[in-house]
């Protein structure tokens, strides 16, 4: 039995390991708030008070980021401090796409709405009564789904969608590296260790359940 | 009193009656559990499990009158549920009741566990573990399958690649030509090839990648878009029409559960379903490949049939009825039905057609013993 199987020793304290381990960890957080706030944040922060409203702003702020981590690496400054850089700069970039798309998709309710208002004034002054409000829903629900499906066709949006996505899915992805630095840190498994172990596992099945329809193959050949 | 008066009048009266059906239908969510709302609630016992895929067998609620097994496969995005969403409204509760003997396989929650599955898994795996194992059960050599929307894919596909083992295919609200979509006018069909095709690939691998799946609320949000004021409006407009109804207010809510119940679809079968098939439209095209093999429609000979709904925004009806002209199979039947793309399921009025074409179609099928081999 090797010495980490050995049941703990009698008087050993789990409550008192946990603290311990909780302690090592707390550290270990501090640690990267430290590293985190020593190097990336002043300039960040500088560059904030400087432009406040402009980090969208051809998004020069994230391009100084993405050009600073994307130097060498230097092997005493700790790569988390990097990764969270980047996935600040996914964020920076995020921004203006969310705000083209959606400049995009609130741009037929405009339309909807001037088509709504020259249809109830028609119907106002018409000979018959006028709509109650469930006609009224029906008409606009009718003229707002026309107008949404009719902008969600066309190349503009589209293209603001599929920029929003692809920013979304970079941020997504960069968050996801930082978890994994941490990950590694408190010695935690990471997703990536987890995709190679499944990865792994549906191979074998294909390979063992491949085997086993050769075996029952040879039988059936062997019973005839 | 003056006309706008009169109006402004009854304005105020509409709105205060409303506000008094929200708070209704608030109370009424808040007193209604989970639990209380079943769907898929048709009684059948577990076959067999396969990694997180289950057959299951559906009890019989009528004398046989098919003698063929039918195996029912629906898609990874969605539930099956859909197919059995309350018993007055159920195709599978509709074709047990005429004398069919049902089989269901269940795809189960994928999860990033199943990242790595293909529909080559799906396909020359699960369905053929599942149409063996029926074999064995039930000592019939070919089976019919019954796929639904992605399911129909997958058991096309079998019946391309195993036709040794299909008897009947019936698919339902099937994508065949995935590029058909070109030629509908209607507005409303087909947001999601067009969607689909102004990604690039690598899109696609990224989503893929970064999620591990095809996130399940991804694709709701994709279909919510797809009819824009009916999301809108459902949990105020809708609930003020059915809050006064117990049953309505009822339906509501199991549609809602089945809505919510969006599994995440297995990601590399998600790669190949968005590229392969909705990018670059391979099934037809002949250059779709499951396990080292092409999948060559023209392989199928069992008999088909093919029904689709005509006002299907999700799968326009060209994109299903495509699969004519592409098999080898010579007795063909297609039948445009009235309806949506779920309504065909769970509306009251197409639901009951529906099951009377499969059912009429595979007695029919049963009655002609050519076709056992």
């Amino acid at each position: 039995m090797s010495e980490k199987d050995k049941p703990p020793a009698d008087g050993q304290d789990p409550a008192l390991e946990w603290a311990k381990l909780w302690q090592t960890m707390a550290e270990s957080s501090n640690r990267m708030v430290e590293a985190w706030s020593g190097s990336m944040a002043p300039f960040m922060l500088a560059r904030l008070s400087e432009k406040p409203a402009g980090f969208g702003d051809g998004n020069e702020l994230s391009a100084a980021i993405e050009r600073m981590v994307q130097g060498p690496r230097l092997a005493d400054v700790w790569d988390i401090d990097r990764k969270i850089a980047l996935a600040f700069s996914a964020w920076i970039e995020m921004r203006p796409r969310l705000a083209s798309y959606n400049a995009v998709a609130s741009a037929p309710w405009t339309e909807a709405s001037k088509r709504f208002l020259e249809t109830m004034s028609a119907a106002g002054t018409s000979e018959t009564s006028t709509p109650d409000w469930r006609e009224a829903f029906a008409k606009w629900s009718e003229i707002s789904n026309e107008e949404l499906i009719r902008n969600q066709r066309t190349d503009g949006f589209l293209q603001a969608q599929k920029e929003l996505l692809q920013a979304g899915l970079q941020l997504r992805s960069r968050q996801d590296d930082v978890a994994e630095t941490a990950s590694v840190m408190f010695g935690l498994p990471t997703r990536r260790d987890f995709d190679d172990v499944t990865r792994q596992l549906t191979e074998l099945r294909r390979e063992v359940r491949a085997l086993a329809r050769q075996v029952r193959d040879r039988k059936g050949e062997g019973a005839l | 009193m003056s006309d706008q008066e009169n109006q402004a009048s009854r304005f105020a009266r509409d709105m205060a009656a409303n506000a008094e059906k929200i708070f209704k239908a608030t109370k009424l969510i808040a007193n209604t559990r989970d639990e209380d709302v079943s769907i898929g609630t048709t009684p059948k016992h577990l076959v067999m499990r396969r990694d997180k895929v289950e057959l299951f067998h559906y009890e019989p609620v009528a004398e046989a009158t098919a003698r063929t097994p039918v195996l029912l496969a629906y898609g990874l995005i969605g539930r099956y549920t859909m197919a059995d969403l309350q018993p007055d409204r159920s195709l599978v509760r509709s074709l047990l009741s005429k004398g069919l003997d049902l089989w269901l396989i269940d795809w189960g929650q994928p999860g990033r566990t199943e990242r790595w599955l293909t529909i080559d898994d799906y396909v020359d795996d699960y369905i053929d573990a599942a149409v063996d194992r029926i074999a064995q059960e039930t000592g019939h050599h070919k089976i019919t399958l019954l796929g639904i929307c992605e399911g129909g894919v997958f058991t096309t596909c079998y019946a391309a690649l195993h036709p040794q083992k299909v008897k009947n295919l019936v698919i339902t609200i099937t994508p065949i030509d995935f590029h058909a979509d070109i030629k509908d006018k209607a507005a409303h069909h087909g947001f999601l090839n067009i969607w689909t095709r102004s990604l690039d690939p690598e899109d696609i691998d990224k989503l893929v990648d970064t999620y591990g799946v095809l996130p399940g609320e991804f694709m709701s949000s994709v279909f919510s878009m797809m009819t824009p004021m009916r999301s809108l409006a459902k949990y105020n407009v809708d609930l003020i029409d059915v809050v006064d109804d117990e049953a309505k207010f009822m339906n509501f809510l199991r549609m809602e559960k089945w809505l919510a119940d969006r599994p995440h679809h297995p990601g590399e079968a998600a790669k190949q379903w968005l590229k392969d098939l909705y990018q670059e439209n391979r099934l037809v095209e002949g250059s779709f490949v499951l396990s080292g093999r092409q999948v060559d429609l023209k392989s199928i000979a069992a008999p088909v049939l093919n029904i689709f709904a005509l006002d299907d925004h999700i799968i326009p009806p060209d994109c299903s009825r495509a699969l004519g002209a592409k098999i080898g199979s010579k007795d063909y039947t297609e039948i445009p039905l009235p309806g949506g793309h779920v309504g065909l399921f769970v509306s009251s009025k197409s639901q009951g057609k529906l099951s009377q074409s499969i059912a009429d179609w595979l007695l029919a099928c049963d009655a002609n013993p050519v076709s056992e081999a």
